[in-house]
């Protein structure tokens, strides 16, 4: 070969292995040195870590109808250092999501000049928006997928379920009481994309864990009654607000638990709106009035001799208690014990709790569960407010024994009536479906609780009773009690002349299904009073409940008669007992009950003028020999009035009266008899 | 003229006198065949006849083994690179499928969350409640529902 050409190819052979030399030490460097740095650019390039979201579980009534529910949704994001014309992109960013376009054109132009390069244009806007968006496929907009919290049924159980803010934390009610349980936590999964950002593998970094359903108690249909009839006797009495409490007294379940005035979850909180959203039932305290007789006349079943045809008493509307004059609403010289919680006599509670005795009364109190919370997963929730016993003083008796000097939430006295309707059990209230019945604790014996259930249906059944009118359902026994109690004004350190108009109930009363605490708070007048103010409440809740329940009826179904008689709609608990010691809401001490005396004897004193003109109207105005209503009372009751009135009675069955013929009213021809049907 | 060749020659030129007196030699032989030469390049090229009439294709008995094997060995090595390639390019194919139907997972999820909602709020108390009082309807008595269970005698019951 010639050895030009031998040199040529030597040199060629030498330049291309330099060449390849210096490829090899590019790469080596490439490929080994700077490895981690370039793996991490292309990682950086090709791979994104998307989030997984995690949905916050959904809130179901007892039947799984969705109370709360939660969906993605997608919000709109910027980056303006990207974005080339600012007003142009203001002017078509408003135009699609509904924005001032000069409020976003600042924004932008505030990001650019803090060399911002992110800015939620729009939080979780709708889908019709962000395809609108998606549209316009500019590379600057990005979409951020978000959960937007739903409560489809609005204000429904609003105070029950409460809200969430803006991260989907709970800010109130089971929202807030569960939010760990409620809340999810994202996962993170690994995309590889290509060169069109388009995923072609994926790998789950990090495993969601979404949030949990809760199932209430609730139902919500019953819920829907309570709602709407009681937000339509606060409108009807021109009332400050409302609170109803349905409960199942087997279990504890809280069937309907609703406030007046409400608020509609899905609406963020106005200014001035946050009272609204105050779940009175659990976190309101007030003085029950004369609904707390019932416990009164429980504790005195269970520790004194008094039976339900005990005559009491009642000082012909006047005691002397301890040097302080109390008033009755109405003036009885004496009635039974039984009668006592039908006329919601005040002066009778206080004698029959002067029989109870202090301690008694407060051992009493206590185990009603009163004093202490309930348990339940709301937040906010009261314990009422008990004064100890070593602070009663000689008056405190007359006060509590008449639901006075006391504070209880709604809650607490629908539990409390669960111990009548339970048989004497303490039933702790529940609001998750799947939590675990807490074993019920005895607190009256069996036979007082019956006893206190006659009694009971007594105030709906007698003509005379204060639920008489308003509290009777069709096709169900049903009981309960009253209880109309006068406000106390903080500022002015003094009862008021509004009410706080209760009514506490259940039926059947033979086989209770559902217990029914109904308060409207801030009336007015004698219209104002429990009976026609809170008992119409129970009895359309209590109705629709039993209905939706499928409960068998156990009466027959026919429109109940009024009765002969009046009945003494009034049951106002004189608050002012002339005690010495302060309001038991009140934080301050003795230092401002001497000063109130004045203002509260004349408030008595106007109070009394009030009560005494509606007597005249209560009297009895029979006219021959007309026949009574004897329904609810007992055999021995029906024998003394019939005596009493020299009409020939004919009785069937034991127990209390259920049916009669002729009906109450009708004139008895001479020589006819009254049949009677007993039934338990 | 700088062509290659001559850029080479310079880097080589130290070696370059023996072959100056060769190529000197070589030129001084006149040669009929020569070409002129270009000014100042030392590349020649020479015009040669050759008659290739009588030339035969010896038959080589080894060339179609060779080309069997060729063919082979390039189907095997075809067969092992699609082999090595065929699961990456599944599993990548796979990949995007798997991709979309994760989009389309997640759209019907939120299709089905849509509607769910719009059912709950279809069967809201409050709506049947509106429903209700246009259609006139009233409330059952509590014993007069009757709700049937799906055996035999409950259907025929429904039927009359």
């Amino acid at each position: 070969m010639d050895p030009l050409a031998t040199r040529r190819v030597h040199m060629l052979v030498r330049v291309a292995f330099v060449w390849a030399a210096l490829i090899a030490a590019r790469l080596i460097q490439l490929q080994v040195v700077q490895h981690s740095q370039y793996a991490q650019l292309a990682r950086d390039q090709q791979e994104k870590l998307e989030e997984i979201k995690a949905p916050r579980g959904a809130i179901l009534d007892r039947y799984g109808q969705r109370l709360a529910m939660s969906l993605p949704a997608e919000s709109v994001v910027v980056d303006p250092l990207r974005v080339p014309n600012l007003s142009l992109t203001a002017e078509v960013l408003a135009n699609i999501l509904n924005l001032n376009a000069r409020d976003l054109l600042a924004d932008l132009q505030a990001a650019v000049d803090n060399r911002r390069g992110f800015l939620w244009v729009k939080r979780k806007i709708t889908r019709q928006e962000a395809n609108r968006l998606r549209a316009l496929n500019l590379e600057w907009i990005e979409f951020r997928t978000e959960s937007q919290r739903y409560y489809p049924n609005r204000s429904l159980a609003a105070h029950v379920i409460g809200s969430v803010d803006f991260q989907e934390d709970g800010n109130g009610g089971v929202e807030q009481s569960l939010n760990q349980e409620l809340q999810g936590h994202a996962g993170e999964m690994l995309v590889t994309e290509d060169v069109q950002k388009r995923g072609f593998a994926s790998s789950i970094q990090q495993q969601p864990q979404p949030g949990q359903d809760v199932r209430l108690t609730i139902d919500s249909r019953i819920q829907f009654v309570a709602e709407q009839e009681l937000a339509k006797m606060v409108a009807l009495h021109h009332a400050k607000s409302g609170s109803l409490v349905a409960m199942d007294p087997r279990s504890g379940d809280i069937l309907a638990m609703a406030n007046v005035p409400t608020f509609d979850p899905n609406e963020p909180p106005k200014p001035g709106g946050i009272a609204a959203r105050e779940n009175l039932a659990v976190s309101a305290p007030f003085e029950p009035g004369s609904v707390y007789k019932v416990i009164t006349l429980s504790s005195a079943l269970e520790t004194t001799r008094l039976r339900p045809e005990s005559m009491i008493n009642c000082g012909n509307g006047s005691i002397n208690l301890f040097g302080r004059i109390i008033h009755d609403h109405s003036r009885y010289a004496a009635l039974s014990m039984a009668d006592v919680l039908a006329r919601s006599s005040n002066i009778g509670a206080i004698n029959i709790g002067l029989q109870v005795g202090d301690r008694n009364l407060y051992e009493y109190v206590r185990k009603f569960g009163f004093g202490k919370k309930t348990g339940l997963p709301l937040p906010g929730e009261s314990g009422g407010m008990v004064r100890p016993l070593r602070r009663w003083e000689k008056t405190s008796l007359g006060s509590v024994a008449m639901g006075h000097e006391i504070g209880v939430t709604a809650l607490q006295l629908a539990q409390a009536c669960t111990v009548i309707a339970s048989g004497g059990f303490l039933v702790r209230p529940r609001l998750r479906l799947d939590a675990p019945v807490v074993p019920p604790v005895r607190v009256l014996r069996p036979e007082t609780a019956i006893t206190m259930r006659g009694m009971m249906e007594g105030v709906v059944l007698k003509p005379y009773g204060t639920g008489h009118k308003y509290a009777r359902l069709l096709g169900y026994t049903s009981a309960g009690k009253t209880g109309t109690a006068q406000i106390y004004d903080y500022k002015m350190r003094q009862y008021t002349h509004m009410y706080n108009a209760s009514f506490m109930g259940f039926a059947p009363v033979t086989n209770p299904r559902i217990v029914i605490v109904v308060t409207i708070n801030g009336t007015e007048g004698t219209a104002g009073y429990g009976g026609p103010t809170s008992a119409p409440v129970f009895r359309e809740v209590a109705a629709a409940g039993l209905r939706e329940m499928d409960v068998p009826k156990d009466l027959p179904e026919m429109v109940p008669s009024e009765g002969s008689e009046q009945a003494d709609e009034n049951d106002v608990a004189i608050a002012d007992v002339g005690s010495s010691i302060p309001h038991p809401l009140v934080q301050a001490e003795d230092a401002v009950a001497a000063d109130d005396r004045p203002v509260a004897s004349a408030n008595k004193a106007l109070g009394q003028r009030v009560l005494l003109a509606r007597n005249g109207n209560s009297q009895h105005d029979l006219d021959g020999p007309r026949v009574p209503d004897f329904q609810g009372q007992s055999v021995r009751s029906v024998i003394q009035r019939a005596a009493a009135l020299g009409i020939p009675v004919e009785f069937t069955g034991s127990g209390v009266a259920r049916a009669q013929a002729p009906v109450p009213g009708a004139i008895l021809p001479s020589g006819s008899w009254v049949r009677v049907q007993f039934g338990r | 003229m700088a062509t290659l060749a001559t850029i080479m020659d310079r880097f080589t030129a130290a070696n370059s006198a023996a072959a100056d007196c060769s190529r000197t030699r070589v030129l001084e032989d006149a040669d009929p065949f020569e070409v002129p030469r270009f000014p100042n390049e030392d590349v020649y090229f020479y015009v040669k006849h050759i008659d290739n009439s009588h030339v035969l294709r010896e038959v080589d008995p080894g060339a179609r083994k060779t080309c069997w094997r060729l063919i082979g060995s390039s189907f095997t090595f075809a067969v092992l690179v699609i082999g090595l390639l065929l699961p990456s390019v599944n599993r990548m194919m796979a990949g995007y499928r798997m991709e979309a139907l994760r989009q389309e997972r997640q759209r019907l999820e939120l299709d089905r969350a849509s509607l769910e909602l719009a059912e709950t709020k279809l069967v809201s108390p409050a709506r049947l409640e509106e429903l209700a009082r246009i259609q006139r309807f009233v409330d059952p008595a509590p014993e007069a529902v009757v709700y049937l269970d799906a055996n035999k005698s409950d259907a025929i019951l429904a039927k009359k």
